[in-house]
C-alpha cells in the first residue's frame, strides 16, 4: 500500500517536473504570443497582464503596413526554404542511393561531407560575399537556395544513407537483374518505398533554410531577405513598435513549429546523425 | 561498418553511379572550393573593397595582425568559456531531464513534442524574443524583477554573459534530451534487470549499468552542442551586437565585425582560415575519440 502512494507521489512529482520544463522552455514563444494579442495600452501596462481581451489588430497591421514590408519577407524565406529544400533532396538523394546501395563514395564522401558539418560557417561567409557580387547573386534568392542547400547537405546526406540503407534489398536487386538502369530504379523502387523518410529530411531541411540568419544578414539587402533578418530591422529602423514586432514574430516561427510539430518522431534521429560515424 | 551485405558495383554499373555522385560533388567543389581558395589567397594579401580582384602579396603579415589584437584573443576566450559552460550545463540538464521524465515520455512519446517546440526557432528570433522579455519598458523580466526589489540590467556588462548562457542552455536543452533520451531507451531492460537481481540498488545500477552505457551518447551530444555554441552569431548579434565594448563578441562576430564593419579584409580571413584550422584539429582529435569509444 505504501509502495503505491510513494509510485504514485513520483508519477505526480514527473508531471510537474514535465510541465514546468514546458512552461520554462518556450518562454519566449509564450511571452511573444501573449504580446502579440494585446493593444498597446495592455503591453506598456505595468505589472504584466496575463488576462486581456485579445485583439488581432497587430497581425492587421504587420500584413497591411506597406513601410513593414513583412509579407515581402515572409514570400521571400517561403520560396527561399523550398528551393533550398527542393535541390539539397535533389542533389543528395542520388548520391545517398550510390553509397548506401552500390558503395561508391562511401569512403570519401561521407566523411568528407559530416566534417562539413563541424566547420564554422562564419569562414566561408567572406568569400561567398566577394563571390556574388561578382556572379550578380547578392540579395537573389537563387543565391540564399544555394546557401541553405549548402547548410542541409550535411545532415540530410547522412540520414538518407541511413534510410536506404535500411530498405529491403530484394526489390532493387530484382530490378537491378531485370535490367533496370539506375535512375529508373531510383525513380521507380527508392523513390517510392523512401516516401516517408524523405519527406522527414525535406522537412528538417525546410526547417534549417528558414531559420538561417547569419548568411541573410551578409548577403541580403532587401529583395532576398527573409523574416529572420527582416524581424530584426523591426526593433532597429523605426523605434520599436512591440506588438507588430510579436505578431511578425509569431507568423515567422510558426512554420517551423508546426513542420517540428508534425515530425517530431523523426527529430531523435536527426539529432545523433550530425557527427556519428564517417 | 562491415562491407558484407553491401552490393558491390562492378563496369558499366559502377560508371553510372558515379554520375548519381557527380551533382552533388560538383556542388561541394563549387560551393566550398572556391571560397576556400579565396580565403588563402586573401589572407596572405593586402586587399581593400575597392581593389577586391588586384591582392597583393603581404606574406604572413596579416596573420601576425590577428594575432597580435588583444580582440581576437578575447573572442576566442568568449567563444570557448560560453560553449564550454552551455555545453556542461546542457548535457547535465538533459540528462537530468531524462532520467527523471523517462517514464512519462515512454508512456506517452507525443509529450516530448513540446519539450524540443525551442530548437524549431531561428535563434535570431528567439533573441529578438528575449529583447522583447529583457525590455526596460515592456520586458516582463525586469518587471518582476523590479517587483521583489532587484534593479539589475540584464544585459549590462555584470550579467551579460550569463544571461546570454542562460539563453543558448534554454534552447538547446531540449537538444540534449533528445539526443540522450534515445540512447536510454536502446539501453536493453535485462542489464538493468540482471544488475537489479545481483542485489544492486538504484545508485549501483546507474553507476555500473545506465553511466558507462550512456557515455559514448553523452560524449557525442556534448561534441555536437560544443561545436554547434563555438561558433554562435545570431542571437548574440541580435542582442547586444558583440558589446558592451567587444565583451561578448564571438569569434563569429570577430570575423563578422573585422570584414564588415572595419573592412579589414585581410584580418578577417587570416582569422577565418585560424579557426578552420582549430576546427580540423578539434575534428581529428576528438572523431577518432568518439568513434573509438562507439563500438562500430
Amino acid at each position: 500500500m505504501k509502495r503505491r502512494h510513494r509510485t504514485r507521489a513520483a508519477q505526480g512529482l514527473r508531471w510537474l517536473v514535465y510541465l514546468l520544463a514546458v512552461l520554462l522552455l518556450n518562454l519566449p514563444v509564450i511571452v511573444t504570443l501573449l504580446t502579440s494579442l494585446k493593444t498597446d495600452a495592455d503591453i506598456n501596462a505595468s505589472p504584466p497582464i496575463w488576462l486581456f481581451h485579445p485583439t488581432f489588430m497587430h497581425y492587421a497591421e504587420i500584413f497591411s503596413d506597406p513601410t513593414l514590408d513583412f509579407p515581402h519577407y515572409l514570400v521571400n524565406s517561403t520560396s527561399i526554404a523550398l528551393g533550398a529544400t527542393l535541390l539539397t533532396i535533389a542533389l543528395a538523394l542520388p548520391a545517398a542511393y550510390a553509397i548506401a546501395r552500390l558503395g561508391i563514395g562511401a569512403s570519401f564522401l561521407l566523411p568528407a561531407v559530416t566534417n562539413l558539418r563541424v566547420l564554422p560557417l562564419v569562414i566561408f561567409a567572406i568569400p561567398f560575399y566577394l563571390a556574388y557580387q561578382a556572379l550578380g547573386l547578392l540579395d537573389t534568392r537563387l543565391g540564399m537556395m544555394i546557401i541553405g542547400c549548402l547548410i542541409n547537405l550535411p545532415l540530410a546526406l547522412i540520414m538518407l544513407v541511413g534510410f536506404l540503407r535500411e530498405l529491403p534489398r530484394e526489390l532493387d536487386e530484382a530490378a537491378r537483374v531485370d535490367g533496370a538502369t539506375l535512375l529508373g530504379i531510383l525513380r521507380l523502387v527508392i523513390i517510392p518505398l523512401a516516401r516517408p523518410s524523405i519527406m522527414a529530411v525535406a522537412i528538417l531541411s525546410f526547417i534549417y533554410a528558414w531559420n538561417e540568419f547569419l548568411f541573410a544578414l551578409i548577403l541580403t539587402t532587401r529583395h532576398a531577405t527573409p523574416v529572420t533578418v527582416g524581424a530584426t530591422y523591426f526593433i532597429t529602423s523605426w523605434g520599436v513598435r512591440w506588438g507588430a514586432t510579436a505578431a511578425a514574430m509569431v507568423v515567422s516561427v510558426l512554420p517551423p513549429l508546426l513542420l517540428g510539430l508534425a515530425s517530431h518522431r523523426f527529430l531523435a534521429r536527426a539529432t545523433t546523425a550530425g557527427a556519428v560515424k564517417g | 561498418m562491415s562491407a558484407a551485405g553491401r552490393t558491390i558495383a562492378f563496369g558499366q554499373e559502377r560508371r553510372a553511379g558515379y554520375w548519381l555522385l557527380a551533382p552533388l560533388i560538383a556542388f561541394l567543389v563549387i560551393t566550398l572550393g572556391f571560397p576556400l581558395a579565396t580565403d588563402l589567397v586573401y589572407s596572405v594579401s593586402t586587399v581593400s573593397f575597392t581593389a577586391l580582384w588586384s591582392p597583393h602579396w603581404r606574406g604572413l603579415g596579416n596573420f601576425v595582425d590577428v594575432l597580435q589584437d588583444p580582440v581576437f584573443w578575447q573572442a576566442a576566450g568568449f567563444s570557448l568559456r560560453f560553449a564550454v559552460i552551455a555545453t556542461v550545463a546542457e548535457v547535465a540538464l538533459g540528462f537530468a531531464l531524462v532520467l527523471i521524465l523517462n517514464p512519462l515520455l515512454e508512456r506517452h512519446g507525443w509529450l516530448i513534442a513540446f519539450l524540443i517546440l525551442p530548437m524549431m526557432i531561428s535563434p535570431a528570433l528567439i533573441g529578438i524574443m528575449y529583447r522583447l522579455m529583457l525590455n526596460d519598458f515592456v520586458g516582463i523580466i525586469p518587471q518582476y524583477l523590479d517587483m521583489i526589489g532587484i534593479d539589475a540590467n540584464l544585459l549590462g556588462p555584470q550579467c551579460v554573459f550569463g544571461t546570454l548562457v542562460v539563453i543558448e542552455v534554454l534552447q538547446w536543452t531540449p537538444f540534449a534530451l533528445l539526443a540522450l533520451l534515445a540512447a536510454y531507451q536502446a539501453i536493453p531492460a535485462e542489464l538493468v534487470e540482471a544488475a537489479r537481481i545481483d542485489g544492486g540498488g538504484s545508485l549501483s545500477v546507474f553507476r555500473f549499468v545506465t553511466w558507462p552505457l550512456m557515455l559514448p551518447a553523452l560524449g557525442i551530444t556534448a561534441f555536437i552542442r560544443f561545436i554547434d555554441s563555438f561558433r554562435v552569431f545570431d542571437q548574440i548579434y541580435v542582442l547586444t551586437g558583440g558589446g558592451p565594448g567587444t565583451m561578448t563578441t564571438s569569434m563569429s562576430l570577430y570575423i563578422y565585425r573585422a570584414f564588415f564593419e572595419k573592412q579589414q579584409i585581410g584580418l578577417a580571413v587570416a582569422a577565418s582560415l585560424l579557426l578552420l584550422v582549430a576546427a580540423v584539429l578539434l575534428l581529428r582529435v576528438s572523431l577518432t575519440r568518439l568513434l573509438r569509444n562507439e563500438p562500430a
